[in-house]
């Protein structure tokens, strides 16, 4: 796949909302807002999940003073059945609006897909929308809430929270420069416990191709982010690209891990959701360095594909940033 | 790089869990409850008076009962996380299993939620229970 090139397309503002228990202090404050309530006087969290979408929506548009009418384009993600979260947060606001499904990358895509469209001037600016619950994952992927299944060392905790970005071609300090799009890789992989084995080959292949049609050294990036493959998932990364592609780095950081700051003692992987990207991203990456290469992955399996007996098959995008201090 | 160059890694890169200590935690918190079965089979069978089968069945359903209770009060999920199969393998891990669908599914209706739901993990025991309960009557009725 070729590299997707974008002119004058930025990142101007975002908003970030983390709602999950047992985070990490010093993320908790850098959050634009953080509460611990999985429900927001709801009757049920998947309306709770609506809610953060809600939040993040009109907490951005208030941050940018703009009204509903002012943006041209919606795009939301959540892991919900047919994107519910994302459709019932749409629906409350005259934005035209579209839905994405990538799982973990879901935001990465929204941003290509605004970027794109902003890029060949067809919309103005694009607000990118994506949300996780944690009880919502765990009752459609997993077990009941209150069953508290055995759990892996290799498994990870969904995130709560939602992320808002809105992008546009007026400048600001968060320059999209190029992105490309990812395959679907199926390396046979099986167990649901382990999303990280699933995502890292296409993350591996995601970064191998974006660095062969750029042109450019993996060692070009600051820092290379990749979304919630865990503490298990970077070492299958890291053992892939070294063995396939003979690549090797130490600037590849997980968002997942970071999120909780879990290391190998800990009885979790990392962070996982579609809000661990952006949230690490926005808090913590571009902060510290200027030259950034996001790589968003999805563990694109579901209740049917598992029942069915079929692998798991995993989806990354890539998108690089540049800040501009 | 094949399918199975890649599982290798996955093998030899991925944490080992910790079996033994999931075993002896599982060992003893089962066999408390089985001592716990004990004594309540006792009590109702020498001081409450029943036969000793109505006492088996009564301390079973005791066991439903607590597991019910408890999950329904929302921290059996926190003990059986602890305490592994030592929970999940007895009587009250059924129930825990029905109690924690039902919860689940509660807030999609009384019929498509709690009713289609409730047996979403424990259906299958309920069927199979009954398939070989059949099967194994027929062999005695034939046999005996």
């Amino acid at each position: 796949m070729k590299n997707i090139k974008f002119n004058n397309v930025y990142i101007n503002n975002h908003f970030t909302l983390l709602s999950s228990k047992a985070n990490n202090p010093s993320i908790l404050n850098d959050v634009d807002m953080s509460i611990e309530d999985y429900f927001l006087n709801k009757k049920t969290f998947e309306e709770g999940e609506v809610e953060y979408q809600t939040l993040v929506t009109r907490g951005l548009l208030d941050k940018e003073n703009k009204k509903p009418e002012d943006i041209d384009l919606l795009i939301g993600g959540d892991l919900q059945n047919q994107l519910f979260a994302s459709n019932y947060n749409a629906c409350k606001y005259e934005m035209p609006f579209l839905g994405v499904f990538s799982a973990c990358s879901s935001f990465i895509e929204g941003i290509i897909i605004g970027a794109s469209l902003i890029g060949k001037n067809k919309c103005r600016n694009a607000m990118v929308v994506t949300s996780s619950n944690n009880l919502v994952s765990e009752k459609q992927f997993r077990f009941p809430v209150e069953y508290g299944a055995l759990r892996k060392k290799v498994n990870s905790f969904s995130a709560s929270g939602a992320v808002s970005a809105i992008i546009s071609n007026k400048k600001s300090n968060i320059m999209i420069e190029s992105a490309n799009i990812g395959k679907v890789i199926d390396m046979g992989h099986t167990d649901t416990n382990d999303m990280g084995a699933c995502m890292a080959p296409a993350v591996a292949e995601t970064l191998y191709d974006h660095l062969k049609s750029t042109g450019r050294d993996i060692n070009y990036y600051d820092v290379i982010l990749t979304g919630d493959l865990g503490i298990y998932g970077i070492e299958y990364l890291k053992e892939y690209l070294n063995r396939k592609y003979k690549l090797k780095s130490n600037r590849i950081v997980d968002a997942g891990v970071m999120l909780y700051n879990v290391n190998k003692d800990s009885d979790f992987a990392g962070g996982s959701g579609p809000i661990c990207v952006p949230l690490i991203l926005f808090t913590k990456i571009i902060k510290k360095y200027k030259k950034i290469l996001v790589l968003g992955s999805g563990s694109l399996h579901s209740c049917m594909s598992t029942n069915l007996k079929k692998p798991m098959v995993g989806v990354s995008h890539a998108v690089s940033l540049e800040v501009i201090k | 790089m094949d399918k199975n160059e890649y599982k290798k890694i996955i093998k030899y890169k991925s944490p080992k869990e910790n079996k033994l200590k999931n075993i002896i935690i599982s060992f003893f918190v089962g066999g408390l409850c089985g001592v716990i079965g004990q004594l309540l089979t006792d009590v109702f069978n020498k001081c409450l008076h029943f036969s000793i089968n109505d006492s088996y069945m009564l301390t079973m359903v005791s066991f439903v009962l607590i597991g019910s209770i408890l999950t329904g009060l929302g921290f059996f999920d926190k003990v059986v996380s602890f305490s592994k199969c030592g929970l999940i393998v007895p009587t009250t891990g059924f129930a825990h299993a029905m109690t924690s669908a039902a919860m689940d599914t509660r807030n999609e209706g009384l019929v498509k939620g709690i009713g289609s739901g409730i047996f979403k993990l424990t259906g299958s025991i309920i069927l199979y229970g009954i398939v070989a309960a059949f099967f194994i009557s027929l062999i005695k009725v034939i046999v005996g």
